[in-house]
């Protein structure tokens, strides 16, 4: 049919639509909206299975990536040595002006005249659901297959710095000298593909603040560390549904 | 009447000189002010007030057998670290949980950290946060 003959056409109304063709019509429309989808589309459900209490660990044997590369931050051990800094400076070639990991540093008053400091280390939290993949409009950031690590293809990387807003850990930053946006990948390139066991930053660091390992790995001391019975472990920024794999525990 | 005036000027420089030297002169001798160790790790800080005034504590209580008095003699060691402070040597023969709080808790009460060092050396932290 032509459109010029669809104008021309009366209006039949809905009276004579099928109840069939109604159901149909709005199937449709609720399979759009994101409804029938457990609200992932637009989010206008909430996420089906979202589970208050369980904390922010995923059940054992529920891990995406094999090996599953994962870091737990042993948080009150940490006392800004910034040794872990150093060494991924050194590793990566990260210039001064930006950082692949960093130490944050928060005071907290816990009494009339008393205050404790709290030294947060930070790095890019390959989350399993990462909000800076999903903006990359031309995939130089993408999830690796095998192992989870975000990384980064800077030949892609056209520097639009979308992924630097869309990252809830601000872990990315541009890199004048390779212009492109660089962020902390585990060290594969410079330490875990060459066999290397950790990444740079863990290796560095005096106190065993900072744990990296497989959580495939039943055996390996992260995972036993998160999976302790009785142990808070705690992510950041959890409401921005990322799913991270850095986790924080107090040792 | 120059020559008056400049006498005056020159004379207010030197008193004001001898009186801040004579201060901070007499704050070393006060107590030892606040140490700031960096090595074997970037920063640690021992505020002599907080001991001698806070705590109590006189002078041979730690000079000279657990400190020498010059600075820098401990942290020249090689065992001037946390294993040596859980077996008694130097913060650890207080910080043992019985005396003061334990060596291996409470971090970052001593531990202040690279950011805390640059302010103890007067640069802002916003200098070295890489944003």
């Amino acid at each position: 049919m032509k459109i010029s003959k669809l104008e021309q056409m009366e209006n039949e109304g809905v009276d004579g639509v099928p109840l069939e063709e109604r159901r149909k019509f709005l199937k449709f429309g609720l399979a759009v909206t994101g409804v029938f989808l457990g609200g992932s589309v637009l989010s206008l459900t909430s996420v089906r299975n979202a589970s208050g209490g369980a904390g922010p660990v995923p059940e054992a044997g529920k891990f995406p990536y094999r090996p599953h590369y994962s870091m737990v931050i042993r948080q009150n051990r940490c006392i800004d040595c910034e040794r872990c800094k150093e060494a991924c400076v050194r590793t990566n070639h990260v210039p001064e002006y930006g950082f692949r990991t960093t130490i944050l540093e928060r005071r907290h008053v816990i009494g009339p005249d008393e205050e404790e400091t709290i030294f947060m280390p930070v790095l890019c939290n390959h989350c399993n659901r990462p909000p800076c993949v999903r903006v990359c409009p031309t995939t130089a950031t993408y999830k690796d297959k095998k192992n989870g690590i975000v990384m980064m293809d800077i030949k892609k990387c056209i520097g639009c710095k979308t992924c630097m807003a869309a990252c809830p850990y601000n872990a990315r930053y541009f890199n004048e000298e390779i212009r492109a946006v660089d962020k902390c990948n585990f060290c594969f390139d410079t330490r875990l593909s060459r066999g290397e066991k950790l990444t740079a930053c863990a290796a560095a660091c005096p106190a065993h603040v900072r744990v990296f390992g497989d959580l495939t790995d039943t055996s390996s001391e992260l995972y036993q560390i998160i999976h302790a019975p009785e142990r808070t472990v705690w992510v950041l920024r959890p409401e921005t549904g990322a799913l991270p794999n850095v986790y924080y525990v107090n040792a | 009447m120059k020559d008056k005036s400049r006498f005056a000027g020159l004379l207010a420089v030197a008193v004001s000189v001898i009186l801040a030297a004579a201060v901070a002169h007499g704050g070393d001798e006060e107590d030892g002010g606040r140490i700031i160790f960096t090595k074997p790790v970037k920063a640690v800080v021992f505020d002599h007030k907080v001991h001698v005034a806070g705590a109590g504590l006189e002078c041979d209580s730690c000079h000279d057998e657990i400190f020498e008095m010059e600075t820098g003699q401990a942290e020249s060691r090689d065992d001037f670290t946390m294993e040596s402070l859980y077996q008694g040597k130097y913060c650890g023969a207080c910080h043992d949980g019985d005396t003061a709080f334990a060596s291996n808790t409470r971090c970052t009460l001593c531990h202040i950290g690279v950011k805390g060092y640059m302010r103890e050396m007067g640069g802002g932290e916003a200098a070295r946060s890489g944003h």
